[in-house]
């Protein structure tokens, strides 16, 4: 690095130049009217974006987001690894479900009895999870039409039945 | 700025200005809109400013000075007086116009504004473009367009730390508190900065 190449004061003195580059004439006698004006037509209500939002809160996520936007290539390669772990996680979920499924449907177990097979239907994944409870305790499990599924005991009905290949029954339960 | 005719017995402007800001900050917190209105009126020509040398282009630097304002009003409640308000809106500002820029990258359209008349008179500008420069044509305007020219080649990180310390004269302390880094990278950047500049506006830089 020669002296030469750290000599900036000409430079300096040509960057004052942009010290008289001056707005028009009385553009700040508005200014502040025009701020204030946007600020009660509501505009100051939170518009901002997550990232914006972030970027003022903490210096950390400042300093994140910059990383993340100077190089793109990190978040493409979080999110695709995030989305794989989803997706090992749903096929193993799926596969644990399975294998409980087939171990509760064992010959000797009854199936189970449910108030709303329409739910199930639609759920078939809930419905072969369902856990099962011996015949002869005289007690199956229900699940209810509401949004939010509940288990509850119920007195069973009808006949052993695989759940595997029989439709599972629509049972009122009080 | 006092003349040899005002008497030298000013107060203190320091601290009963910083209380004064203090009490602005709370009552606009609270609401106060006269009182953000004089906040604004305290800023407005250094945020204005400090967006309009990053853009060069004075349409875009009011809409986001604007901006910056009233999102720093939106978010006064946030503000936990850790820094100085005017730190703080600084940063609000220079964020929105990075992310501004970056949105719009190499889109850049001039919109600059006039010199004031100071400028033909100022002797480091005069000493520019006298005939001991290296273009002895060259006027104010051309200078100007080249300059502006010039900082829109950096990247906005370092255009950044030029316009606020060589144009706008803060001191890098406060630069690394409002980009969010240390004074080290302030400091390197600056330097990168102005050697990436000497290149660029070499035939207008007497040697």
């Amino acid at each position: 690095m020669s002296e030469k190449n750290d000599n900036f004061d000409p430079l300096k003195q040509l960057l004052k130049l942009k010290r008289h580059e001056i707005p028009p004439p009385g553009y700040f006698s508005n200014f502040s009217g025009d701020v204030l004006s946007r600020i009660r037509a509501g505009e100051a209500g939170g518009s901002d974006s997550i990232f914006e939002r972030m970027q003022s809160s903490s210096p950390f996520w400042s300093s994140m987001l910059a990383l993340f936007t100077a190089k793109p290539g990190i978040i493409g390669g979080l999110a695709t690894s995030v989305c794989v772990l989803l997706l090992v996680g749903v096929v193993l979920l799926d596969r644990s479900d399975s294998g409980q499924a087939v171990a509760d449907t064992m010959p000797g177990q009854p199936a189970a009895t449910v108030a709303d097979s329409g739910v199930l239907d639609a759920t078939p994944a809930l419905a072969s999870a369902v856990p099962l409870a011996p015949a002869d305790a005289g007690v199956g499990i229900s699940v209810n039409s509401n949004p939010v599924t509940s288990l509850q005991p119920i007195t069973a009905f009808g006949s052993e039945q695989n759940p595997l290949f029989q439709p599972i029954l629509v049972k009122d339960v009080h | 700025m006092l003349t040899m005719s005002e008497p030298a017995t000013a107060p203190d402007a320091n601290a009963p200005a910083s209380s004064l800001e203090g009490d602005l900050v709370r009552r606009a917190r609270r609401g106060d809109l006269p009182a953000y209105d004089e906040l604004v009126k305290r800023y407005q020509e250094r945020i204005y400013a400090t967006i309009y040398h990053m853009t060069s282009n004075h349409e875009d630097a009011n809409d986001l000075a604007q901006e910056s304002f009233i999102k720093a009003y939106s978010a006064l409640k946030s503000f936990k007086g850790g820094s100085s308000f005017y730190t703080w809106l600084y940063r609000i500002a220079v964020n929105k116009t990075i992310n501004f820029l970056k949105q719009r990258r190499n889109k850049h359209h001039l919109s600059l504004n006039d010199l004031d008349f100071n400028a033909e008179h100022d002797p480091d500008l005069v000493a520019l473009i006298s005939d001991k420069t290296p273009t002895r044509d060259v006027n104010l305007s051309e200078l100007q367009k080249k300059l502006n020219e010039a900082l829109l080649k950096l990247s906005e990180p370092h255009r950044m730390v030029v316009v606020l310390h060589d144009v706008q004269g803060v001191s890098h302390e406060e630069i690394a508190e409002i980009v969010g880094c240390n004074i080290g990278t302030v400091r390197s950047r600056l330097f990168y900065a102005r050697q990436q500049l000497q290149g660029y506006l070499a035939d207008y830089i007497k040697s």
